[in-house]
């Protein structure tokens, strides 16, 4: 097909990659940076030497947060929410994507819009705090989990895998006799696996990283996520600059907080091999129109 | 049944097939509401827990703005509480114009800076990824381009603060090797500004981009080979084909976040903003968390109020920028 296989390297090449080395060490040089200070030792931290790579190898960093107990419920109950979050989030979102993919649902133009016109307007903080205080949510993550229980961005990525089925498919489940719930459940669901694992993953990132819901309705620090504890430690410096227990001889601010940073990343490091192939090909569905 | 199956685009193979689907959903004899409800009676059981959701999770906040022309007493609730009219608006507006205005212009400066930057940015970073002609390489550069996007904004923040502080913080470093004099970002606004726009760049660029880059991927590449044989450079093949065709997406996208130009959220501001910077930077978002829910003796009225015109102004953006859009080019989000 090409007329010219092998092209000459041109200016545009030169410029394109010199550029693209330039902007891929501005994203990769932060987060080396706390990898590094995470592993290195008080006194070259102290004395700012650390750039990219560990300067005397320890684990010292993270030794303070193995026996922390902010930090482990912290673990625990960020894992919890997010698996909670996440399943809630995608069973109702695969659920009812299912009937609005069908072109002939009564009322379809409708709900779409009306589920659409949320994307733009919303009531706003106020109304939804008074709203989930009055159900009796506040104080627990399903306040949370509840309100953001469908994104309609993610709805129509499902829409849209959902009616790239063959219809046939379809079609012969019902001359079986399947019920409508049976032709959710063993044809669309399994025939879109790769957008639900996409909005899976969406969700996932979102769930886990998420902080500012869990300080707006959990006041109880035993059932903060670990998001919100290292809020406290790295940006409000409750940990380290304002506990006289901190062992200032053998530890530093700096690698305590960094090593807190890569001990987070923990659950996203063992997700991220499994739906990392997913990640662009969910972004690029999201730009077809549903 | 013969009827429905000779409807248009039916595959003649799958006549009966078709038919069956079709009667799925739609009712064998009469053609009455109610038969087509009835026959689509598993279908609407599975619609009513999204219908649920959004009428009690996004209508009926909505329908709890009313507040905002209230007196909200908590023990009063929402029956209970007097109607005072546009009383929170006319204090939001006149008492407090001062207040306002500077909400209204660091909010906007706030967008008009990250958007100013990261939109034509992004695109840019789109076309030059899109000239690398290795596969592999090219996928390299992408895979790092939009690792940040999966780090959270308390890292994220917590990165950056690092960076730019004044003791250890590389940027500081860069300043003072020119001959600079340290600066506090944190503690200034002006640094409060500077680390909102750089830590948004690092983090959105590469997940920004995919959106271009799939419009990109989907441009004929006969046109490229027919403009090469007509002795096209490859610069003018980028302006006068790979530009045309990825403006539909560019304009989609700035309609997109133009609606939003109002609306910027709490999160990342609460995260940057500091003792020196506080009362400063207030943006819309971070002003109605701190008066109506972080505040000890939190006021209701008033800040949803607030949330009530941040809504009705980014509504009022988008449908007109839409508009105008459509009229213009042709392209509508909806």
């Amino acid at each position: 097909m090409r007329l010219h296989k092998k092209k000459k390297f041109d200016y545009i090449d030169v410029i394109a990659n010199t550029f693209l080395v330039l902007f891929s060490i501005c994203i990769l040089y932060p987060m080396l940076h706390v990898v590094a200070l995470s592993l290195s030792e008080k006194g070259p931290i102290t004395r700012n030497e650390v750039s990219i790579f560990p300067i005397g190898l320890t684990l010292d960093s993270y030794t303070y947060f193995i026996d922390h107990p902010k930090f482990l419920s912290g673990f625990i109950n960020g894992v919890w929410y997010t698996v909670e979050g996440v399943f809630a989030n995608l069973f109702f979102t695969a659920l009812v994507a299912y009937p609005m993919s069908k072109y002939k649902l009564i009322g379809r133009t409708f709900l779409m819009k009306m589920f659409v016109f949320t994307m733009y307007f919303s009531g706003g903080l106020i109304p939804i705090y008074l709203q989930l205080g009055n159900m009796g949510l506040h104080g627990s993550e399903w306040a949370w989990i509840l309100a953001g229980l469908i994104s309609t961005y993610n709805m129509i990525i499902v829409i849209n895998g959902y009616r790239a089925v063959p219809d046939s498919l379809y079609e012969a489940a019902y001359l079986d006799g399947a019920s409508e719930f049976q032709v959710f459940y063993k044809i669309a669901v399994p025939l879109t696996k790769a957008s639900l694992a996409s909005i899976g993953l969406f969700y996932f990132i979102a769930h886990w990283n998420s902080w500012y819901n869990a300080m707006l309705y959990l006041n109880d620090e035993h059932k903060w996520p670990l998001q919100l504890f290292m809020r406290s430690v790295l940006i409000e410096n409750k940990e380290t600059d304002m506990n006289p227990t901190f062992d200032q001889n053998r530890l530093t601010p700096t690698g305590v907080k960094n090593s807190l940073i890569v001990l987070s990343m923990i659950p996203v490091m063992i997700v991220y091999p499994f739906v990392q192939r997913y990640f662009v090909k969910g972004v690029m569905m999201g730009s077809v129109k549903g | 049944m013969a009827k429905i199956s000779s409807k248009p685009g039916s595959n003649p193979s799958a006549k009966s097939a078709q038919g069956e689907q079709l009667s799925r959903h739609t009712p064998k004899s009469g053609t009455s509401f109610w038969a087509r409800l009835w026959a689509q009676r598993q279908l609407m059981l599975m619609l009513l827990p999204g219908i649920a959701y959004y009428v009690i999770f996004c209508y009926m906040p909505m329908y709890g703005l009313r507040v905002a022309f209230m007196d909200y007493f908590s023990l009063d609730g929402y029956d209970g509480s007097p109607w005072v009219g546009l009383a929170h608006f006319e204090r939001l507006f006149v008492n407090n114009f001062s207040t306002f205005s500077m909400l209204v212009g660091n909010t906007l400066l706030i967008s008009l800076l990250t958007f100013g930057t990261s939109f034509p940015l992004t695109i840019v970073f789109a076309l030059i990824l899109n000239e690398v002609r290795m596969p592999k390489i090219k996928k390299a550069y992408q895979t790092i381009s939009y690792l940040p996007t999966f780090l959270s904004g308390v890292i994220i923040a917590s990165i950056f603060i690092q960076l730019f502080s004044v003791g250890d913080g590389i940027v500081n470093k860069v300043i003072v090797m020119f001959g600079g004099k340290p600066i506090n970002f944190m503690l200034e606004t002006s640094g409060f500004y500077t680390v909102y726009v750089v830590s948004g760049l690092w983090a959105g660029l590469g997940n920004g981009a995919i959106i271009y880059l799939s419009a990109l991927a989907g441009v004929d590449q006969e046109m490229y080979e027919a403009a090469e044989i007509d002795g096209c450079s490859r610069l003018k093949r980028i302006i006068h084909i790979t530009l045309p065709s990825i403006s539909p997406t560019v304009i989609t996208m700035f309609l997109l976040n133009i609606g939003s130009l109002i609306k910027v959220g709490a999160d990342k501001a609460l995260l940057l903003r500091t003792s020196g910077t506080t009362e400063k930077v207030q943006i819309f978002s971070t002003y109605v968390y701190d008066i109506g829910i972080a505040d000890p003796s939190a006021q209701v009225s008033y800040p949803a109020a607030i949330g009530f015109f941040e809504s009705v102004v980014s509504g009022i953006l988008l449908i007109s920028f839409n508009y105008i859009s459509k009229k213009r080019s042709g392209t509508s989000i909806w």
